[in-house]
């Protein structure tokens, strides 16, 4: 298992170079720069030019590239042109914020996911199961970022129970992980009553039931067991949807976080940071879906390849 | 031990089972025959208390087992006697096991839920079990999981799990037929062994006479939803008297044989969605008479324990094939 964990880390290597290559090009083939946003319209061009060569943007885009990653291999993210602040520093104010907002919306899709799911499997074809079901269905088409308006309305405005925007109180990441979660959680519900009642016709099941293994065992503890693999997949295809869901929702919140800090380097052509934050929402989607796919094997022994007999 | 008397089953308005009867005592070894189709597993499930599970239902007849009605059982009650008293083996031993659990827990479930062992002690019973059920190397294969395992082993397990809370009933529903020839016999002659040396009662369901002429003292021969005709082995195969029981006997798989074709019969059981009227084999059967069509024969006793559900039952004596 370790040596599969091990040989899993290694195979991202190629695939983080690639992606560095990408978060790279794709803030500088967008047209204007740093300098825009640190200069005054119609200051003088050789100031312009100078600051262009301090912050060696006058260089060829290959030369930039190297010189980042120059930086990046010694744990540098270098510093930000407008902020004028490190972008670790940057980074660092920001992250636990997304962090929070992405793990919750990872929880609340996981946990209430599957709950909803096991219920409807025990009560297949009954009331509970087409209830759940049809909500999961709306929980899935509905467009989350409506959703979460309509949530703003109703929860903050109207009832007041959560605060409407900002993060200065802990509720206030309620509303922003439900609306990321969502339709994951929809997903997952579904996902997990299908499995089950798969795995229920199964032969193996049928000698549980013959053992006397009680209902409610052989659901919790053996049905369950094997819906989790196609969750866990789903859920480590999902973390990508949640990251890129919490950037937008941090925006609608007006939330701190990586998405915030981002969205705003965008505007400010401020290449280090966006580069910065671009990196970290990759590295979570690749770390995630690692852990994901390391989960999942170590739950399925076909799948552990180091299994010897 | 288990007597089975005149039982029907649904689902919704088909009825795979019509009229079943039979019963086996202790120390037997039962044969239930019949081609592919015929209901067997559904007795078996039956009996297992397990039919709603599959989205049936016991409709009429009883289940009686060391006296005690089953169709009636409340559902915990009937828990305790499933893999307590009652136990099962089914067919596929690739598919009988979890795949996502290490066998010998799989097998410590019935000890643990039956006679109450904690962790070490089934553990321990396990290991003894899987050692009698001849599997090398006990303690090490405790630890596997089922895919690391032959067919053959896998069905060792399935047997052992079967035995783990000490039932005194057990039912194999074609616990060979995916073995191959030498496995085959293999497990055979552990089933017969067990029943032995443990006293129990074992419903053996098959499609091959040949197996039931090997391992069986009794034997009930089903055809589409009933028993066409039962008795001691020795007098079915001397005097066969449903035509449907001589065809079996004439078609203990040969080598170059195609499997599951009935010697000189063709066709197939009849679907229980459009069933014949009359005899259900009429329209298969090469003795059939007009009055095949229209009466529905009831079992007669052409022998002491040796009953025949055939309107010429009297008449076939002793022209057997
Ligand atoms: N889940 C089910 N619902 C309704 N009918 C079924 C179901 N499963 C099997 N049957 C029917 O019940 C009859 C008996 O099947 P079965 O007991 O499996 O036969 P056997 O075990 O003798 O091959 C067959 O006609 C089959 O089509
Ligand atoms: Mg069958």
């Amino acid at each position: 298992m370790a040596k599969y964990a091990i040989r899993r880390l290694l195979a991202l290597l190629p695939v983080f170079l690639v992606v560095t290559v990408i978060v790279f090009l794709l803030i500088h083939l967008v047209p204007g720069d740093p300098i825009d946003n640190l200069m005054r319209s119609g200051s003088d061009p050789a100031q312009r030019d100078a600051l262009s060569r301090a912050y060696g943007l006058d260089r060829s885009l290959v030369e930039q590239y190297l010189a980042w990653m120059g930086h990046l291999v010694r744990g540098d993210l270098g510093t930000a042109i407008v902020q004028r602040r490190p972008v670790a520093e940057l980074i660092g104010e920001n992250i636990g914020y997304s962090l929070a907002l992405g793990g919750l919306a990872l929880a609340f899709s996981a946990i209430v996911g599957i709950v909803a799911g096991v219920t409807a499997a025990s009560f297949q074809d009954r009331v509970a199961d087409r209830a759940l079901m049809s909500l999961a269905l709306v929980g899935s088409t509905v467009p989350s970022f409506w959703l979460g308006l309509l949530m703003i309305l109703f929860f903050a405005v109207q009832l007041g129970w959560v605060p409407v925007s900002g993060a200065r109180h802990w509720t206030s990441v309620i509303l922003p992980a439900t609306t990321v979660g969502l339709a994951g959680m929809a997903l997952v519900a579904r996902v997990t009553r299908i499995a089950m009642i798969e795995t229920a016709r199964q032969d193996f099941v049928t000698l549980l039931h013959a053992k006397g293994v009680s209902r409610f065992t052989i659901q919790t503890r053996h049905l369950l067991r094997h819906a989790l693999v196609p969750v866990l997949t789903l859920l480590s295809l999902r973390i990508g949807l949640i990251v890129g869901g919490s950037v937008t929702v941090e925006y609608v919140f007006a939330r701190p976080g990586l998405g915030s800090l981002l969205i705003r380097a965008i505007g400010q052509r401020d290449y280090p940071v966006i580069q910065g934050s671009l990196l970290m929402l990759a590295i979570a989607v690749m770390l995630g879906t690692l852990v994901g796919d390391l989960l999942q094997a170590a739950m399925d022994p076909r799948q552990r390849e180091d299994d010897r007999s | 031990m288990l007597t089975v008397d005149d039982l029907e089953i649904g689902f919704s308005t088909l009825h795979p089972l019509a009229g079943v009867d039979f019963s086996v005592a202790r120390g037997e070894i039962l044969g239930l025959v019949g081609e592919s189709g015929s209901g067997k597993s559904m007795t078996a499930m039956s009996v297992m208390g397990l039919l709603p599970l599959i989205g049936g239902r016991v409709t009429r007849g009883s289940i009686r087992f060391e006296g005690e009605e089953l169709t009636t059982l409340d559902e915990a009650r009937y828990r305790r006697l499933r893999g307590g008293r009652i136990a099962l083996i089914t067919q596929n031993p690739m598919t009988s096991l979890d795949p996502m659990v290490r066998v010998g827990p799989q097998i410590d479930q019935g000890a643990r839920l039956h006679l109450g062992l904690d962790a070490r002690a089934a553990r321990i019973r396990t290991v003894e079990l899987m050692a009698r059920m001849r599997i090398p190397d006990a303690a090490r294969v405790y630890d596997l999981h089922p895919h690391q395992l032959s067919g053959g082993l896998r069905q060792r397990i399935v047997i052992a799990m079967a035995l783990a809370g000490d039932p005194e009933l057990l039912i194999a529903d074609e616990p060979t037929t995916a073995l191959d020839v030498i496995v085959q016999a293999q497990i055979v002659q552990l089933l017969v062994e067990l029943v032995r040396e443990r006293d129990l009662a074992l419903m053996l369901i098959t499609h091959d006479m040949g197996l039931v002429a090997q391992a069986c003292d009794r034997v009930a021969v089903m055809y589409s939803g009933r028993i066409v005709e039962s008795g001691p082995v020795a007098a079915i195969f001397e005097d066969p008297r449903h035509p449907y029981t001589r065809a079996l006997i004439g078609c203990i798989p040969r080598p170059g044989m195609a499997e599951g074709t009935l010697a000189g019969i063709p066709g197939t059981v009849p679907s229980i969605a459009d069933l014949p009227s009359g005899c259900r084999f009429h329209p298969r059967c090469p003795m059939a008479v007009a009055a095949c069509r229209d009466r529905v024969p009831q079992t007669v006793a052409v022998a002491a324990d040796h009953g025949v559900a055939c309107l010429l039952a009297g008449a076939a004596s002793g022209d057997a094939p």
